[in-house]
């Protein structure tokens, strides 16, 4: 058609016309923007403005209305130093829950998001979306501007037409929206109901909470948010539920810190809570077991029955299960099970799975209400914003009544229902028989492509909106720019097809806030912008008590449930794209998967033994080539390549969602595979019976971890809780190998504690008395594995995303990678945890081999990369130990950064404060040193330079700061109260590959197990 | 009892019957004569691989290093095992004309000026591989220590900075021994050419070279003096490059043996090398009488030696692995054998051990296809060695999680085999137009040069170059 | 042949083999002769004895080389690594005498190497682009294998004829004045 395409002007037929066409909006699509609006976007003057406008909105300034008030830097605004980057509070929203944010805005655009420390779902951390979020706000690929059946217009045409269109308020009207916890669009969407009388309105998430939600229905008869306080348990029974993967849980960076702070050991007498995984894939949660049995998710439901009968001899309110029994009553886990929940009632938790059916959430919550942990371990909220409905249902209703026409308008808020819509309701076609669909969305998505209104919507950096926390804590939603594309929030969409105007997400939030501060408004609002929490004020909590309905619904419970037979499917959210709405978001697509360390696909997971069965291989050293393997269900087939996962439960498969995407953009665009067609009403979560055998294709698949096993070697090294209490030195290199370490005897001669160096002159290294000596301490007992220090690093120090080819070829550039072992036999094995950055050696091997000295130690003892003098030799890299060194084989960054059409966006992300490197040169971690500087700096002048040495804490390091789990310690070795030094004076404390003699500044803390001796 | 010792007489180094004359026109008659036809399709094919080296180069310079295999555990792969096997064979030519010649051994005269000319433009190759690996190119000459705006410079305990100055030390002093031994015959070729161009080049080469006896005499010393330097230059050349490997930390290359082992290893790929070129040169050139078959055996019995010193010395690794009980170094070996480098430790097993042992058989020490399978078969097991060493080591050092699989692309196999291309282009040159013998040297190696040989009528007498039969008695 | 406008060089005379040359050279010595000189097409063994020729200075000259070499590169890398820019490098020491070993030792040799070459070249007054004894044909063979004596007018005692005698005694096969070119 190129043809056409070249002249569009001449063309032979009108069929060719029609084509032409076609093709322009297959133009306008791929080509979101032509050269002069780019331009517009992000040229100096509008920049300047940008800058203007988020200085006004910021903090205390962004108290005058109205704020969008245009300041040219003539007017140099009191609080911005060219080149001191402005941190604002703020909250990013997910699904229906709010975290706590902290944006570091550079010349006003924001390039760095951390977690704030007043906010209870953050802490001060942030999970891998919170992070990558970022780069969602900065993807050239986002939509740039509204559509008209797949024309261009713009938000005041949208205007128009809601003014004339909605005035008919009796039309049947569907609104479908994505969960959301702000204040403002729950009181938008009751206005919006109360105008048109014949609306409803459906909240849509493809992994929701409605299971959950049904559950407390049936169990207590009321929908409660259930609240799991890790932290307070001593017993905590996961079934399937992989509560430290933010995507499987919203609340995940609270929860992470509430489970680690439960298993956080100072000393042999201190305790740690236990924690049982009952689960079929295996999953990041699962891996922090300290017992797990891998069993089919099918299986789930009749382990938690018998779970339930067994307990129901023991306490009241089970009693519908008196005297049932299973093929997994007799299970050994159940006694002990039993026995542990016992004699911790009111101190223990079980969990099941998001996915799982409301029977189960039912039965797991009258548990947990049997044991008293109801009100104690186990919260229940009553959430104001939550409908009554069971949405799911109400969305197959929805399809149901759009097929027989009685839908006149579809409001899609942010939703994508044609990718992610249950297959069986073949939603793409339902929805044309809608006479007017409009959709708001970031991206010109599935869903937009069938819309006749397209609005682009504004990113949550982007808009003023607000919410509540997981708990109920308001928080305000601030802007940290002007939108980069000119969209619109959900709040100012909503209020626009109420009044046909086009509206000011500001006034609108100001406007639900006035409810809340009657008097003095100004300073109250001015707070929350600064603290980014209203106040620590969390839903009601709901006391519950066991319904007679529930006991009378086991019986039906009992008599459905029965064992998964054949082959099971399950259907889970990806760990890093989630449902598909991080595709095109680079740096979570080239964040290796918790578990199987994947980049860019999604797999099909199964056990060894199964593999053996389909006759798939296992991926390794020199095979990143995989066997595809068909799957049916129902009738319905993909294909998608077949990977090995140790533990996976057998006669299972677990695959993920959210890939496999088209016309959204350069990278989500043909990464791995669409996943959605197998997921039905029928089955959200698991299939049973389902076919599924090996291709004779093959597929490509980047892993960046090739070999699994630790070879014997003491690199992680962890025990259980008691070996440690019997020997709390268990982690030293002489209890590890059994011998002594090498030289130390000699040194020990010598009056030193620590091998010499072959210079016995300078044995103890020279650094200057006034300098700090950097150090670090990473707790492997903390770190669950989830990979947010990565990301957070990636983001920080501009490290390239380079593209999966490049990661097959074992070029990753990530500076600090998370190595996961596997230990023990290879069907059921244990996994563990290391994040590896630089060591910062004191002898560091990479050093002396540079013949151009483009690697030497700074006084204050860090190990630093001179990137202008490298010549890249790669020698470095070849020499150290540790393989922490990343070389930059062609231009990365320049590739990254000059994607597209409109490279400045992009390149608005990066940190001003660090170099981005070119093409030939070594990098590696360098413990963020622009921050430790800024803060020696700090601290020279506001002690008029009496030390350069900043306080405790004061630094912190971009992956100490993600940390969750506050598995990261880092501060100033010559400051014996630092929590960094306290970490390494702990007896678990060991150096990697200590018998080298390296000197790592970096050190760790071994991890331990509590495992239940029982079950051993 | 009693047993007869009898001193047994050493093979003529010259077979035939040929007077000084004879050999001056055997040898100068090739420079002097028209070039023969194969010569140009030779130096053709030579010159289309020399273009594939240039394009090669030219784009990874384009591009980066990205175009070849490399990756993050295994930062060096083909570029470092094509420069230490070059440095290698490069060797040979060096211990042919300064070792054998302190060692006085008369029949390295036949082949060292062949092998120093191999030695060039082995290292030529040799060297342009640690110069076009680097990420950055255009700063290479940071690694020299020139004074410069930046008041930075080179890191003088790096073994890559030691190669440096090895290496060039290396090619210069060999550049400037071959020169000096070309000198008096470039003066004979000046005095047998007819051409006038050929006159006036020969004639600037030879320097205005008579054979007066006082030049000779300091020239002898000359000689010898380089011949002195060169000994151990050339074996601190391939000890340098193996503390590129041995002053690491890494498994497999933090090795006190190294060094021994690596010059073994670089002589045996040198002679088999030689050995290589020679048997071609020989027959094309119908030097059968110069570079004759006593001398083929001779160097096989170097082959033979050299090739059970790097045996002995895979063997020594493997025990010390063992018995050092450090458990990365056994790690690295028991990869090695079972590892995914497997295919390549057995193949390097076969050529570099198995094979020479057939050398103990003098039939084959003596024939001339065998010797020349062998030869070959000895070059692609002394590559495997490096490629064992190179990459194996790093791909699967310390941390299993770090481990990666190296595998390389076309560029890399292109760019090795570019370099045959520049090394034959050299070479075909100085067979064209060089002495591809040492003239001078041959002729002061006959029984006629040395004045003992003539009887009382000044008349050479072959039987005063027998040497006497020592008759011993000796009784246990 | 000769022309007057001409000046003697010297009397060269051409012998059949090494022996001959040889004899011929001592007897020249013997004689009292000093500027005199054997040509050969490879280097006669006892013709220094037979010429009377002392021991070469070259080792001398190579030897400064080598000193020039070593105490340059020690200097250069102590100034460089100790003094002018000092950094810690894998913590060693800045002045760290093991690691100069290598390179100490490659800059000895490459000097010295040097100074072989280009001292044995000055010593034989080499580059010579012009010599009177290429005015002489048969001279050519010097290089083939031809076995040549040459009496040079410079020396005292020469006497065109008294030369030319003494040689032809000794068995030359030809004698031949030669004369310097203008």
């Amino acid at each position: 058609m190129s043809e056409e395409v070249t002249s569009p002007n001449y063309w032979k037929s009108l069929g060719e016309l029609a084509r032409n066409e076609e093709y322009e909006k297959f133009v306008e699509r791929e080509f979101p923007e032509n050269a002069t609006e780019l331009n517009d976007q992000v040229s100096r003057r509008s920049f300047l403005r940008v800058m203007g406008a988020s200085i006004a909105l910021a903090g205390f300034a962004a108290c005058r209305r109205p704020v969008q008030k245009i300041m040219p830097y003539s007017e140099e605004p009191e609080d911005i130093v060219p080149g001191n980057p402005l941190f604002y509070a703020s909250a990013m929203p997910f699904q229906d829950a709010l975290t706590g944010i902290v944006v570091e805005n550079n010349e006003g655009r924001p390039s760095k998001v951390e977690g704030n420390d007043h906010h209870p779902a953050s802490k001060g951390n942030t999970s891998i979306f919170g992070q990558g979020s970022l780069l969602n706000m900065y993807d050239p690929d986002r939509s740039r501007y509204v559509r008209k059946d797949g024309e261009r217009s713009s938000v005041s045409a949208f205007a128009e037409f809601c003014s004339d269109h909605f005035a008919s308020t009796d039309q049947n009207i569907a609104f479908v929206s994505e969960a959301n916890s702000s204040i403002t669009f729950n009181r938008l969407k009751e206005q919006a109901l109360e105008t048109f009388s014949n609306a409803h309105w459906i909240t849509y998430e493809p992994f929701g909470e409605d299971h959950a939600l049904e559950g407390t229905n049936i169990a207590f008869g009321e929908r409660l948010r259930t609240y799991n306080h890790f932290g307070e348990a001593n017993v905590i029974v996961s079934f399937d539920d992989d509560f430290l993967n933010p995507a499987a849980n919203k609340n995940s960076v609270e929860d992470t810190k509430q489970f680690t702070d439960g298993r956080s050991v100072s000393s042999p007498e201190d305790g740690m809570s236990r924690f049982y995984a009952i689960e079929s894939t295996f999953s990041l949660t699962g891996s922090n077991a300290d017992n797990r049995l891998r069993i089919k998710s099918g299986d789930i439901e009749l382990f938690i029955y018998a779970l339930a009968a067994e307990l129901s001899q023991s306490v009241s309110g089970l009693e519908a299960f008196n005297g049932y029994s299973n093929e997994f009553s007799d299970h050994d886990w159940i006694p002990v099970l039993a026995e542990e929940l016992l004699e911790n009632r009111g101190d223990s938790i079980l969990t099941v799975g998001r996915d799982h059916k409301p029977a189960l959430h039912a039965t797991v919550a009258a548990m947990n209400a049997a044991l008293d942990n109801a009100g104690e371990t186990v919260r229940y909220y009553d959430v104001p914003h939550i409908e009554d409905q069971n949405n799911q249902e109400a969305f197959a209703e929805l399809a149901e009544s759009l097929n027989s026409g009685d839908i006149d308008t579809v409001v899609l808020v942010g939703t994508n229902p044609a990718f992610t819509a249950p297959a069986d309701l073949n939603f793409p076609d339902t929805l044309s028989n809608a006479e007017q669909v409009i959709h708001l969305s970031d991206y010109y998505d599935e869903t937009s492509k069938l819309a006749n209104w397209h609005i682009n919507r504004a990113h949550f950096l982007e808009a003023w909106g607000d919410g509540t926390s997981y708990t109920g804590t308001r928080s305000i939603i601030q802007p940290q720019i002007e939108p980069l594309y000119s969209g619109i929030s959900e709040i100012e969409f909503l209020n626009t097809i109420l009044t046909g105007e086009e509206s000011d997400g500001f006034d609108l939030v100001q406007e639900t806030w006035q409810e809340y501060f009657t008097s003095n408004f100004q300073d109250q609002w001015e707070r929350v912008l600064h603290d980014g929490v209203a106040e620590e004020e969390e839903y009601p909590t709901v006391s519950v008590s066991i319904s007679d309905e529930f006991n009378t619904q086991v019986a039906t419970f009992i008599s459905d449930a029965q064992s998964s037979d054949g082959m099971e499917l399950v259907i889970r959210a990806d760990s890093t794209v989630f449902d598909g709405r991080y595709a095109n978001n680079g740096w979570l697509q080239e964040l290796p998967k918790p578990m199987t360390k994947i980049t860019w696909d999604n797999v099909a997971l199964m056990s060894k033994k199964t593999a053996d069965e389909l006759g798939v291989t296992e991926a390794g050293l020199g095979k990143s080539e995989v066997e595809v393997v068909s799957i049916n269900v129902d009738g319905t087939t993909i294909e998608i390549p077949a990977w090995v996962q140790p533990g996976h439960a057998d006669d299972s498969i677990t695959i993920t969602v959210g890939y496999g995407r088209e016309g959204i953009g350069r990278v989500a665009n043909t990464m791995g595979t669409d996943t959605y067609p197998l997921r039905t009403t029928e089955n959200m979560f698991v299939a049973d019976n389902i076919s599924i055998e090996k291709t004779n294709r093959t597929y490509e698949i980047a892993c960046t971890q090739d070999h699994n096993t630790m070879e014997g070697r003491s690199l992680l090294r962890h025990a259980t809780l008691q070996e440690y209490r019997e020997d709390p030195n268990f982690s030293t290199y002489e209890s590890s190998y059994d011998a002594e370490m090498p030289g130390l005897s000699y040194a020990e001669e010598h009056g030193k504690d620590r091998p010499l160096s072959i210079f016995n002159s300078i044995d103890e290294q020279e650094y200057p008395a006034d300098e700090p000596q950097w150090g670090m301490a990473i707790d492997l007992n903390a770190c669950t594995g989830c990979g947010v220090c990565t990301i957070a690093c990636t983001a920080e120090n501009n490290i390239p995303v380079i593209g999966k080819r490049e990661v097959s070829e074992g070029r990753e550039m990530h500076w600090i990678r998370n190595d996961r072992y596997y230990d023990g036999d290879v069907n059921n094995p244990k996994a563990l945890h290391q994040p590896v950055p630089c060591m910062h050696c004191e002898l560091a091997p990479c050093e002396q081999v540079c013949p151009v000295a483009a690697t030497t130690h700074s006084d204050d003892g860090m190990n630093q990369m001179t990137y202008n003098r490298c010549i890249g030799t790669r020698y470095c890299a070849n020499n150290c130990p540790y393989k922490v060194r990343r070389f930059n084989f062609f231009n990365y960054t320049k590739e990254f950064l000059t994607t597209g059409d409109d490279p400045e966006i992009v390149q608005m992300a990066m940190n001003p404060e660090v170099t981005v490197r070119f093409r030939g040169v070594m990098e590696k971690c360098t413990y963020c040193v622009q921050r430790v500087n800024r803060a020696k700096i700090e601290t020279d002048i506001e002690t008029n330079g009496e030390t350069k040495k900043p306080a405790d804490g004061s630094v912190e390091t971009a992956c100490q700061q993600a940390c969750p789990a506050d598995a990261i310690y880092f501060g100033d070795l010559t400051d014996s109260e630092s929590e960094v030094v306290k970490a390494k004076k702990n007896n678990r404390n060991y150096l990697l590959l200590e018998e080298l003699n390296t000197r790592p500044r970096t050190s760790y803390l071994a991890k331990l197990r509590n495992p239940n001796p029982k079950l051993a | 009892m009693s047993t007869d010792y009898q001193y047994v007489p050493e093979p003529k180094l010259v077979k035939g019957d040929h007077s000084f004359g004879d050999i001056t026109d055997l040898i100068a008659k090739t420079p002097l004569s028209p070039t023969p036809k194969l010569w140009y399709l030779a130096f053709g094919l030579a010159n289309i691989l020399l273009l594939v080296l240039l394009g090669a180069i030219g784009y990874l310079i384009w591009e980066g290093t990205g175009i070849w295999g490399l990756n993050n555990p295994a930062g060096w792969g083909w570029a470092i095992i094509n420069f230490v096997w070059w440095v290698g064979i490069g060797h040979a030519g060096t211990l042919i004309s300064a070792i054998l010649f302190l060692f006085r051994q008369g029949w390295r005269t036949a082949i060292n000026r062949f092998a120093e000319a191999m030695t060039i433009f082995a290292v030529m190759c040799a060297g342009i591989f640690p110069a076009i690996h680097v990420g950055r190119i255009w700063v290479i000459y940071w690694v020299f220590p020139i004074p410069n705006q930046m008041a930075a410079w080179p890191n003088f305990s790096s073994p890559l900075l030691w190669d440096v100055f090895a290496v060039s030390t290396y090619f210069t002093v060999s550049l400037l021994f071959w020169y000096v031994g070309l000198i008096p015959d470039f003066a004979t070729l000046r005095d047998k050419a007819k051409s006038k161009v050929a006159k006036i080049s020969y004639g600037i080469a030879a320097l205005g070279w008579t054979g007066s006896f006082r030049n000779w005499w300091n020239y002898e010393k000359a000689y010898m003096i380089l011949a002195g330097l060169a000994t151990p230059l050339v074996l601190s050349v391939h000890t340098i490059v193996s503390f590129d490997f041995a002053v690491s930390v890494i498994p497999g290359w933090h090795s006190t043996i190294f060094p021994p082992y690596f010059v073994a290893g670089a002589i045996f790929s040198g002679f088999a090398m030689v050995l290589t070129l020679m048997l071609i040169a020989r027959k094309i050139y119908g030097l059968e009488d110069i570079m004759n078959i006593d001398i083929m055996e001779k160097m096989n019995l170097v082959l033979l030696l050299t090739g059970n010193l790097v045996g002995f010395a895979y063997l020594t690794e493997g025990f010390v692995a063992w018995y050092s009980g450090y458990i990365y170094e056994q790690g690295i070996f028991w990869l090695y054998v079972v590892g995914p480098y497997a295919w390549g430790f057995w193949t390097l097993m076969f050529c570099n051990v198995v094979t020479p042992q057939f050398l103990w058989i003098k039939s084959i020490r003596r024939n001339v296809v065998a010797t020349f399978i062998i030869s070959i078969i000895v070059n692609i097991g002394m590559w495997f060695e490096r490629f064992m060493i190179s990459v194996a080591s790093l791909a699967t050092d310390f941390m299993p999680s770090a481990w990666d699989y190296y595998s390389p692309t076309i560029w890399d196999i292109l760019t090795y085999i570019g370099t045959f291309g520049l090394f034959f282009t050299f070479f075909l040159l100085f067979l064209r137009f060089l002495p591809m013998v040492a003239i001078a040297e041959v002729k002061g190696a006959m029984p006629q040069a040395d004045p003992h040989n003539y009887d009382e009528n000044n008349e050479f007498d072959e039987a005063k170059t027998e040497p006497v039969v020592v008759q011993q008695e000796q009784t246990v | 042949m000769e022309s007057e406008n001409k000046q003697v060089y010297g009397v060269l005379a051409e012998f059949r083999n090494p022996k001959e040359l040889v004899d011929a050279a001592n007897s020249v010595r013997k004689s009292g002769y000093q500027d005199f000189d054997t040509y050969a097409p490879f280097p006669i063994h006892g013709m220094e004895k037979a010429m009377g020729i002392k021991e070469s200075p070259l080792g001398w000259i190579v030897l400064g080389g080598a000193l020039t070499g070593m105490i340059g590169a020690l200097a250069l890398m102590i100034w460089v690594m100790g003094y002018e820019y000092p950094m810690n490098i894998s913590g060693k020491p800045f002045i760290n005498f093991p690691v100069y070993v290598p390179i100490t030792f490659e800059i000895t040799v490459l000097l010295s190497a040097f100074a072989a070459v280009f001292g044995m070249l000055s010593l034989n007054k080499l580059p010579r682009f012009n010599n009177p004894l290429f005015n002489v044909d048969r001279f050519d063979k010097a290089s083939d294998d031809g076995f040549f004596v040459c009496v040079e007018a410079s020396d005292d005692l020469f006497a065109e004829e008294k030369v030319s005698q003494l040689l032809r005694e000794n068995g030359a096969l030809h004698i031949e004045t030669v004369y310097d070119s203008e």
